[in-house]
Parts: structure tokens; sequence; C-alpha cells
């Protein structure tokens, strides 16, 4: 049963994967001529480039406040959506959610340079309220790259969550709240606990590829936007260095292995209580 | 708290489309360079429908997509069935695999997919294309399809099993129609990704076949232009339309399926 | 899909040999197709251009493009017999060496006559006396400033003026970094001695940069909306801006010199039609085409000074771009993979310092 899925996987990302964790420990590309040498260095990468600590900081941050913010704002929105919409206007409203994942990311990304640069949407309408103020600021900057990337990976949240709240028992709610229970009692006891496969489905969808991106940084950052994903794509196509591009690739992907591994038990997902 | 509820969705909706809102204005505006003030024109939808390279790459797109979207949704949905109900040795193993197409940047994949299919003869193509686009939507698939199973209650197959139905009808008759929103869902998701995904479809395309995410990625170098704007809008309008008909139609099949 | 279409038709008429007459002009040429691999948009896949050529030649032009030059690199590595003509720049062009490319034979191409020999036998491009790449065109990156903005001089020392903070866009080019860098500390940018000292003067630069561009689109849009005052930027791009796109960009060379560029066609080794090809490089260098893509488009200066000369007096282009800059400036030469490797981990180290 699972053959077809992790054959696909082996064939297309396994297979080669292994085939740049090979490339990883050359010294120079295997495209050039000569006799290939073997080394390690380029698994040292963090201690022979001390920058790189600060620029994967800023990685894990990007992680870390986009992900907290799809769970502030869509574990909300998923309930309301679950239990204050229904019929129709549930199913319209869940298509509207996912509707601006149809649109191109890179438009998408470019979009909000209108919107957020100085001169644009935002600041426009600013001005028009207080015209002396200073310019906001708001591209080229942390937080606008946090903006960008909530932006794109928020309706994953709100999906997962849905998909484990819309699960709970209304009678669950009508019971607990006819016994005297009030709003964050609810929220604390029943909701939270029964939402959580989605939280957490939802934050690995998110956590993890966000580590590694770059185009959010590189448009909406400006000098801001070095990450992880930055570095590596220039290693590939500014330095054309394969050996350390791949390994480097491999230390996030090991980090984040951890990552999981240390959580694993905290997220082992219990079976949901039955009726 | 009903009206809370639905004033936070509004907030959400509107933030989801704050820029969409902008990109299909600036699809009218005359300025090649987005400058505002807006100079109302039709003139890039015009020019739209003469650029047949662009056509063409948002046809393969939606081709491609849809394709991928299929065959991950069915391959994850049974990864996730097993994955969700079995218990084996190596199943954490098996989870974790899940993460590299994920975690790795693109680009990486992307090449080490080009170089990988150069040296084992899959060769480049829309086959290939598939392959990879197919491969790195199943995580997602996985994942949404098995949140779904771990909300739903086994006691329901269970049920039906000891008043007489075979697993297998117990299966499609049951768990398969409570796990139809997770999969519907992780259907949409596989096509998002695919609709989205340059780096592969850029290395992975045969010269002269090009999907609408690697024309709108090399046009960045050569300039792109609001006709970009005026594909994505369409493209837009279009899922828009379908996503009403299909809500609409739906209703008129189901009756009151899904009142809990 | 529609391209093998097309060959597969075409093929067939040819063979029936009705259609021949019909197809092709006056001229009984056997109809040929080469490819070109380029950057998408620089000149060679100019349509007015490619149909010109057609009816000259009979040879029908394909393109493949590339966004990056190791892709460039890679592409013509992997796929033997794919390219007849590959745009590289004179400093990339030992990469790929005799291994890859084919010697060209100038006395084949009518128009290299009027190119100097000092040119068109760069070092840069000729290996054991023999050139390896056709010279096409040449620019210079140095500074561009919106008019008027930049009225305290011309050095290079502007990039850190406390005058501009937060209002420059740089390029995001470790090659050009460093060369600017090191232009700026008055080392060889191409074998900077004192790479250290190149850092600190890229590193006095952080107050002011806002952005760092990649291609001259983004450039484009970051600047029509107001963006930057300053950057970095390519002469010909700067130019094209001006006269195409009406953006009030003034191009300047500083005292300290620019950073230029040579870019040459090439023919690869395994290209099966190399004949065909070296009709297509001398059209590139050919006057007519030149005067009627430098006026109606932009583009950085021809390396045929015929062409050249051919502009109008008042042409940006011809004015910018003064003949005896060649001879003058440093001309981005070839680097090897240690050198070029030290540069980029400089850049990446400066520009995580620029993000702090």
């Amino acid at each position: 049963m699972l053959l077809p899925t992790y054959g696909i996987l082996a064939i297309s990302v396994f297979l080669p994967l292994a085939v740049m964790a090979f490339f990883s420990i050359l010294k120079r590309s295997p495209f050039d001529p000569g006799p290939l040498t073997f080394t390690i260095d380029n698994y040292l990468v963090f201690a022979r480039r001390p920058y790189l600590i600060d620029v994967a900081w800023t990685s894990i941050q990007l992680g870390l406040w986009t992900t907290g913010a799809c769970v502030a704002i869509g574990l909300p929105a998923a309930l309301a959506l679950a239990k204050a919409t229904r019929g129709q206007s549930q199913k319209i409203l869940f298509f509207l959610i996912i509707l601006p994942f149809w649109s191109n990311g890179l438009v998408r990304i470019f979009s909000w340079t209108m919107v957020l640069r100085d001169g644009g949407v935002l600041d426009y309408a600013y001005h028009q309220l207080f015209p002396s103020a200073a310019p906001l600021g708001l591209l080229y900057s942390f937080p606008a790259i946090v903006i960008g990337l909530v932006h794109a990976y928020l309706p994953y949240m709100i999906l997962t969550c849905y998909l484990s709240v819309s699960a709970i028992d209304d009678q669950f709610l009508e019971a607990a709240r006819s016994l005297g229970a009030r709003w964050p009692t609810l929220f604390l006891k029943i909701i939270l606990p029964l939402a959580m496969p989605g939280i957490v489905a939802g934050s690995v969808l998110i956590f993890v590829p966000v580590i590694g991106s770059f185009m959010e940084p590189r448009i909406l950052g400006g000098k801001t936007g070095v990450t992880m994903g930055t570095v590596i794509e220039d290693q590939f196509t500014q330095a054309f260095n394969w050996p350390l591009g791949s390994a480097m690739s491999f230390v996030m992907l090991g980090f984040i292995l951890v990552l999981f591994g240390t959580f694993a038990g905290a997220l082992k997902t219990r079976p949901v209580a039955a009726a | 708290m009903r009206t809370l509820g639905i004033g936070w969705l509004m907030v959400v909706v509107g933030f989801l489309y704050l820029p969409i809102s902008v990109m299909m204005l600036m699809s009218f505006n005359a300025s090649p360079f987005y400058t505002l003030p807006i100079e109302w024109t039709g003139h890039w939808f015009a020019q739209l429908a003469q650029n047949e390279r662009l056509l063409d790459a948002g046809r393969n797109s939606l081709l491609v997509a849809t394709v991928t979207a299929v065959i991950a949704t069915i391959c994850g949905t049974t990864a996730a069935l097993v994955l969700g109900r079995g218990t084996f040795r190596g199943k954490r193993l098996f989870q974790i695999l899940l993460l590299p197409p994920m975690a790795i940047p693109w680009l990486i994949i992307g090449t080490a997919m080009l170089v990988f299919f150069h040296w084992s003869g899959i060769g480049r193509g829309l086959h290939a294309m598939i392959l990879g686009h197919v491969a790195l939507s199943l995580p997602y698939v996985v994942l949404v399809v098995g949140t779904g199973i771990q909300t739903l209650k086994p006691e329901l197959e269970e049920a039906a099993m000891s008043l007489g139905s075979t697993p297998a009808h117990a299966f499609f008759a049951v768990t398969l129609p409570g796990l139809m929103q997770s999969i519907i869902a992780a259907g949409l998701f596989a096509f998002a990704v695919s609709l989205d995904q340059f780096v592969v479809s850029y290395f992975l395309a045969k010269p002269g076949v090009t999907t609408l995410p690697v024309e709108i990625y090399s046009s960045i170098r050569k300039g792109f232009t609001p006709e970009i704007n005026a594909i994505s809008t369409l493209l837009l309008g279009v899922s828009m339309v379908l996503v009403l008909a299909f809500a609409w139609l739906s209703n008129l099949g189901s009756a009151a399926h899904e009142r809990r | 899909m529609s391209i093998s279409i097309n060959r597969r038709q075409f093929s067939l008429l040819a063979l029936s040999g009705l259609a021949a007459p019909a197809l092709v002009k006056s001229r009984a040429f056997a109809a040929e197709t080469i490819t070109v691999l380029n950057w998408q948009g620089y000149g060679t896949d100019e349509a007015w251009a490619l149909k010109a050529f057609a009816e000259k030649t009979g040879i029908t032009v394909k393109h493949e493009y590339f966004n990056a030059e190791s892709e460039m690199i890679t592409k013509v590595k992997t796929n033997p017999g794919a390219y007849d003509v590959v745009l590289i720049n004179s400093a990339r062009v030992r990469q790929l060496g005799a291994d890859y490319l084919s010697p060209i034979d100038q006395a084949k191409i009518a128009n290299d006559a009027s190119i100097p020999p000092a040119l068109r036998m760069h070092p840069n491009f000729v290996i054991d006396g023999k050139p390896y790449g056709n010279v096409w065109l040449w620019g210079m990156t140095g500074m561009a400033a919106r008019a008027g903005k930049a009225k305290q001089g011309d050095s290079l020392s502007l990039l850190a003026d406390p005058g501009f903070t937060n209002r420059l866009a740089m390029n995001d080019d470790p090659v050009v970094a460093i060369g600017i860098g090191a232009l700026m500390s008055g080392q060889d940018m191409n074998a900077p001695k004192d790479l250290k000292l190149v850092g600190e003067k890229l590193k006095s630069l952080k107050k002011n940069i806002r952005l760092l561009w990649q291609s001259e689109d983004e450039w484009n849009k970051a600047f029509a909306a107001d963006q930057f005052d300053l950057s970095v930027y390519w002469s010909g791009a700067a130019i094209r801006s001006r006269q195409n796109f009406k953006l009030p960009v003034d191009f300047i060379v500083a005292k300290e010199g620019a950073i230029a560029w040579v870019d040459t066609l090439t023919v690869p080794k395994s290209s099966t039609k190399q004949d065909a090809a070296y009709k297509f490089l001398d059209y590139m260098i050919d006057p007519d085409f030149y005067y009627e893509w430098a006026t109606k488009v932009g583009a950085p200066a021809s390396a045929n000074p015929a062409a050249m000369a051919k502009l109008p007096d008042g042409d940006l282009n011809k004015i910018t771009h003064k003949a005896d800059y060649l001879a003058t400036m440093q001309i981005m030469g070839p680097l090897s993979d240690d050198v070029r490797q030290s540069f980029v981990d400089l850049w990446e180290e400066t520009k995580a310092f620029y993000a702090k």
C-alpha cells in the first residue's frame, strides 16, 4: 500500500538526494575534469564561516514567527469557519480561503511590495490620515518578510485546523457549557487538545519550508533578506559550488530532523477521545 | 461569540485578498512599472490574447497540476491510511521520510532531479515534470489526510462491521466519506503546489515546453509586465467561477449530508 | 510540443520537394535552423532581426535561455549538440575552453575585419593563440544616479556618502561587488591582493544600502517606485532605462574607473551547423543590425567600431561608451574556482553583515 507513494518519492527525491549527498563530499563540482577528491570540509561550513550562524538564526526566527502568527490567526479563523458558518456559505468561504494559493507565488510577493513600499497602498492610506508623518518604512525589513510568508502559508494552518476542529462534536461543547464551563475553559480543555493534530500538521507544513525559503526574503527583505535559503541558492548559482550548496542543505535538513526527533515525544498524538 | 468569529473570518479573508486585489487591479494599469496612480486600460489583456507562449504555458500548468493532484491524492491517501491506522516497525522512519521534500530548498531538489534523471535515463519532459511535481506534493497530501484520519472515529468502522458489513464496504461507506473533506483539501493543496512550482518545472521541462510559473520566473530577468497580472487574474477568475459552480452543484446533490 | 510538429511537417514537405520553392525565397538555400543560448531579451532574439536574418540567409534561429551564468555552463556541458551559438562573457570563456568550444576562424567573419586586433584577440578568450569567442558587445558596470541627485562629484566614495542613507541599491553579484570594492581601494579587480580591505570598503556601505537587485527589471521597477537614488548598474541598461522607459537616470563613470566587461558569442565544439553559426555571428556585429537595435531598443556598446560610428553623434550610447575606455579600464577577466569562491564567500559574509 505504501509502495506507490514511497516508490515515487524514492525515484524522484531520495535517489536524487543520494546523488547530491555524494556530491556534497566532493571537493569540487563533479563536472570539472580531473580526479574526484573527497572531503568532509563542506559539512564544517558553520565552523568555517561563522557568519552563517547569524543567518541560520534569522531563518529559524522566520520559521518561529511565521508559524506562531499562523497559529494565532489561523486557529480562530478555522474555529469560526467550522462552527460559526454552515452550508453554502461555509463551502464558499472554505474555497475563498484556498483560492489565493492558486495565484502565482512570485506575482503575489510582488503585489506585497506594492502594498508595503513607501508610496504604496498602505503608506498612501496612512498619509491620507497623517500627512506630515514619516514614511512607514515597512518594505525591506524582517516584518515585511514575515507578512509575506504568513500570507503565503496561512491557508495551510487554517485548513488543517479546520479539519481537526470540524470533527469536534457540538454536543461536547453544549454539554460542557450546560455544566457551567465558560469560553476560556472550553477552549483550553476541549477545543485546543482536540485541535492539536491540525495545529501540529499545519506547523510542520509551515515551519519546514519557511526555513529554506528564499523568494520572500530576497524580494521583501531588501538587505535584511539573508537566509539559509538565499545563501544556499547563491552557492549554486553564483559560485557553482554544488558540493558546498548540497552540504549546507543536508546540514539544514539534519537540524530539522533533530528538531522533530526532540519534539516527537511531545507531538505524539493521542487518539481522539471516543464520543 | 458567533459574530466575533465571523468578524475575525472577514478580517482574515480581507488580509488574504489585499495583495490579490492589488494584483488584479494592476492588470488594468497602463504603467509597465506598476506606478500609481492607476491609468485604466484593457491593453494588457489584449496583449495576453496574442501571447501564445504565455497562454500555452498557462494551459500546460493547468494540465500538469490536474494530473499531479489526482495522482498525488490517490497515492498520498493510501499512504496516509497505512501510516495512520497501522502499527509496524519503521513507521516513524516513513513519517520522517516525508520531511526532506519539504525541507530541502527546491533548487537543490530540482538540480538533484535533473542530474539523476539524466543519468538514469528518465530524461526530461512531461513525464519527468509530473513525477517531480507529484513527489513534491505527496508530503502535503499525506500530512493533510493524516490529520483527517486522526480526527476520525475508528469505532464507526468497527460498528459497521459488527453490524455485518465487510471491511471493504465499511471502508467505502463509512471511512471514506468521513475523509472526503480532507481528501479534497489535500487534492487542492497538491494542485496549488504544482501550479506554483517553477524550479522543478524549469529543470525538467523539454526545451520549448514551459509552464506558467517558469515563464513568470524567467520574465523577472527580461521584465515582467502586467500581462503576467492579466493571466494570473484570469486564472483566479476562472478558478473562482469553477469553485462557485461546484459549490452550487454539490448543494443540489447532497441533502443535509454535512449536518452533524 | 508545437516545435517538433513543425519540424516533422517541414521535413515531409522538403522530401516531397513540392513546397521547397514556395517556402524558400528566390535564392536556393537549404533552409537551416540554429539554436542560440543567451539571456532572454539580450539582442539575439529580437523578432525583427531574426526575420531579416532569415530572409537574408534562409537560416531560422531558435532560442533557449538561461537565468544565471552557472546555468549556462551546466547547459553547455550537459547538452552536446544542442546549441550552435552561446553567449559567454569573455571572463568565462576559459571555464568551458577548448574542451567544449571551437576556435573561431575570424577570416570567415567579414565584420571582424573592422575590429581592432587588441579586442578581437583579447587574452581573456585566447587559448594557445586561438580565439574561442567572437567579441560582440562591451559595457561597464558603474554608478547610476537619479538625475540631479549626485551633485557631489564622481568618485566611488559617493556610494558611502551619508547623503544617500538608505537610498542605495547594490548589485547582488559577488564579482561586481568585489570589483567595486577593489576599485574603491585602488586594487586590481581580477586579483585583489588585500581582500580584507575590499571587505571593509563594502561594509562601509551598510547604512546606505536599502536593497539588492539582480535583474534589470527589478532595478527598473524599484527605481520607478522611487525606492532609491543611487546604485551600481550596467551602462547599457542605464541607457535603456533612460531612452526607452524615460526614467530619470544618469550613468556616471567614476574617476576610480568602472568595471568594464566584454561579451562574446561562441560556437560549441559539438555544433553541427558551424557555418550557419558563423553567419549569425557576423550578423550580430553588423552595423545595420546594431544601429536598429541600439536606437530602437537600447543596447550596450558594440565591439565593432564601425557599428558604433554609425550611431548619431548625440546618441547617449555613443557618448557614454567612449572607445578608449576599453584600453584604460580594467576588464572583467577569468577567475579560478578558488578565487571565485573567495569572492562569493566575502560577499555572502558582507550581505550577512548588512542584514544584522
